[in-house]
């Protein structure tokens, strides 16, 4: 390292001090306590502004780092980044498209189960790929898949399951991967919410075919903007990384050339022999990559992370502990069976009975600078984008719609205090004194 | 395949076989990446600056074991300029950056197979050969060929192999001189004619060929017009 790159990094360091080292002492009922929010320290910049001083800009040394890691945190072979978790879940649901899966391909008209109370770009892509999705509710309280909906949710046309790890909860992976099997269905799991999520002792995101990742700032660790997918298997690592990378066949880094070390010697198509590998195109796909400066960024979260789990955890308890005396009005969160939840958030849905309603509790604790948001679409197909879309229902969506109308969430993500955890718990306990 | 990492490796060995064919050992003080039997590395010989660009660099098989995690080994014959410079500046102690794993050329368990191997092509299927076990359920016949007696440099690796996994057979192509035992050893080149009177149910058995590119490419063909399914028939070809 040269003289000056050392003096620019130590600065970074003094900077982030005087920026950020020093956390006012929280004024309550006057500093907004968000729902979630990016918990750094001088590591993440140092690392972000030491990428950005190698100008490469495309993924390189801390790409290959994170995928590395990540891949090893999650126990998995293949891992590589995107974008954003949203391009992750787009990425899982095109692999599954590929021709080169034969019998096993989807095609236009077949059919994903998933769910309607989520996030839409769980479904957006099921979507863009002219497949079909099929819902099934929700529980009220872990917000997953009711399992005892799935099996009778599969007919011929069906051939994956696609869901979310709502929030953190683990849906029923027992039963997913039973029926996986049973039906030869593909998995994927949107484990956006859920990153060190645990079911039956196993990482969420494992468990899949195919498991998307994000890293925006509201998630478990941030890279800004990014996400990552992963895949069990080569053949569909190497699918996803072509869709990720403009649809080519060629699986060389950025800037890098000949990796598979028969650039000039393949036919493929009707093209001549011996067309560059690095410009033929096996899938219709998109430029979906994240540049190396977001995975510095990653680099130093994911050695955060098991801090950030463990926070969440004792901020959700801390929240629970302070709001049990109310379930009698409030249905509070619970873990599915088997699991042990890396808490996104802590979700509320306020009882039928309870004297009030979701947005008078919400505007309330908003006028308190408590920052909330509802579960995210609540039922999708009530939405403009989604009123209209192909699908089908199994059962009702009554759950759903509950959660559209009743539910919303406050933060546990690590960067809040004590004195913000007890001022949320004590703005409940005003409330509740009068409604 | 596993995300692929860039490490700084020392040269430990070279083993000469002569007739311009090494063997390297390559160990480094960062861990060694897991990999697959029959995946590739990069070797690159100039230094390589972690955050620019990658210098220029060859594929080479894998031939070591998965399991040993300590070092990798590659066998190389000098063909061009690039191999040319390796065997005029590598010594025990050089440093070399490799990045790896690359490559899908996985032999599938669950049919019987065929391996056929000329030269230094034998390193794709070393570290399969090396993780068969005893129990090995379909057959897995070698063919494997090489210049002379002295380069069937993996054939004691081969020979321990027989000894042990009941599923595996071998026999040996040499070109020059004469064979110093009789028996699975033929003069000449590897010929499907010679291969296929050898298997069992040649139409339900997968071919492997990894070798020099006209080798690949003639038995092929070769096999193709011998009714063998093209899609039963994988190559390891690299320019």
């Amino acid at each position: 390292m040269t003289e000056t790159r050392e003096e620019i990094l130590s600065a970074v360091t003094a900077y982030y001090q005087e920026k950020f080292g020093k956390k006012p002492d929280f004024r309550p009922g006057v500093d907004v306590v968000h729902y979630a929010g990016r918990v750094f320290d001088a590591e993440e910049m140092l690392l972000l502004v030491d990428s950005s001083l190698d100008f490469f800009l495309t993924a390189n040394r801390f790409s290959e780092q994170f995928e590395a890691e990540f891949a090893d945190f999650l126990g998995v072979n293949n891992a590589f980044i995107v974008n954003s978790g949203s391009s992750a879940n787009l990425i899982a649901v095109s692999t599954l498209t590929s021709p080169s899966l034969r019998d096993r391909q989807l095609k236009p008209g077949d059919e994903v189960i998933t769910v309607a109370a989520g996030f839409p770009t769980t479904v957006a892509p099921i979507v863009q790929n002219q497949l079909v999705p099929v819902f099934v509710d929700v529980n009220l309280g872990d917000y997953t898949a009711k399992p005892e909906m799935l099996e009778s949710a599969i007919s011929s046309k069906t051939k994956a399951i696609m869901m979310a790890h709502t929030l953190g909860v683990p849906f029923d992976l027992q039963t997913v991967m039973y029926l996986a099997k049973k039906y030869n269905l593909w998995v994927i799991e949107d484990n956006c919410d859920a990153l060190g999520s645990e079911y039956e002792s196993k990482l969420t995101g494992s468990f899949g075919d195919l498991a998307s990742h994000s890293f925006y700032p509201a998630h478990h660790i941030t890279m800004g903007e990014g996400g990552c997918v992963v895949a069990k298997d080569d053949q569909l690592a190497r699918i996803a990384r072509s869709f990720r990378d403009w649809g080519r066949d060629c699986y060389c880094a950025g800037g890098e050339n000949n990796t598979c070390g028969k650039r000039f010697s393949q036919q493929f198509g009707s093209l001549p022999f011996g067309y560059d590998h690095k410009y033929v195109y096996s899938h219709i796909g998109y430029n979906l990559k994240a540049t190396d400066m977001q995975a510095a960024v990653g680099v130093a979260q994911l050695k955060k992370l098991p801090s950030f789990i463990e926070a969440r955890k004792n901020n959700f308890n801390d929240i629970f502990h302070g709001l049990e005396k109310y379930s009698d009005r409030l249905i509070l969160p619970v873990a599915t069976t088997n699991s042990n939840p890396s808490w996104f958030a802590f979700v509320i849905t306020v009882r039928e009975n309870a004297g009030f309603t979701r947005n008078q509790l919400t505007s309330f604790l908003e006028s308190k600078k408590i920052e909330t948001r509802n579960v995210f679409s609540g039922n999708l197909l009530r939405h403009p984008a989604f009123m209209n879309i192909d699908h089908r229902i199994v059962g009702d969506l009554n759950n759903s719609d509950i959660v559209t109308q009743q539910s919303f969430f406050v933060g546990v993500y690590p960067g809040l205090s004590k004195a913000q955890m007890d001022w949320m718990i004590q703005c409940f306990d005003e409330f509740m004194e009068v409604n | 395949m596993a995300v692929p990492r860039k490490i700084l490796c020392t040269v430990d060995r070279i083993v000469d076989h002569g007739a311009h064919v090494y063997t390297l050992e390559l160990s480094s003080l960062s861990a060694l990446t897991a990999f697959k039997p029959g995946q590739f590395l990069h070797l690159a010989l100039d230094p390589y600056e972690p955050g620019s660009f990658w210098p220029e660099s060859r594929v080479f098989s894998i031939a070591s074991c998965p399991a040993q995690r300590d070092h990798l080994s590659i066998t190389y014959s000098v063909v061009g300029s690039f191999t040319k410079k390796m065997e005029q500046k590598l010594k025990t102690g050089s440093k070399v950056w490799v990045k790896y794993p690359y490559g899908d050329f996985f032999i599938q368990n669950e049919s019987d197979v065929v391996l056929i191997a000329g030269g230094t092509g034998i390193t794709a299927f070393t570290a399969y050969i090396d993780g068969l076990t005893p129990d090995h359920q379909h057959s897995v016949s070698l063919f494997y060929g090489a210049r002379s007696w002295d380069l069937l440099i993996f054939k004691p690796l081969v020979e321990q192999k027989i000894k042990e996994v009941p599923a595996l057979t071998a026999w040996y192509f040499i070109e020059e001189g004469e064979p110093n035992e009789i028996e699975y050893v033929f003069s000449g080149r590897i010929s499907v004619q010679t291969i296929i009177p050898k298997i069992v149910h040649p139409q339900e058995t997968d071919f492997y060929i990894s070798g020099p590119p006209a080798m690949i490419k003639n038995l092929s063909l070769d096999l193709k017009l011998h009714d063998i399914n093209p899609e039963h028939i994988r190559t390891d070809a690299w320019e």
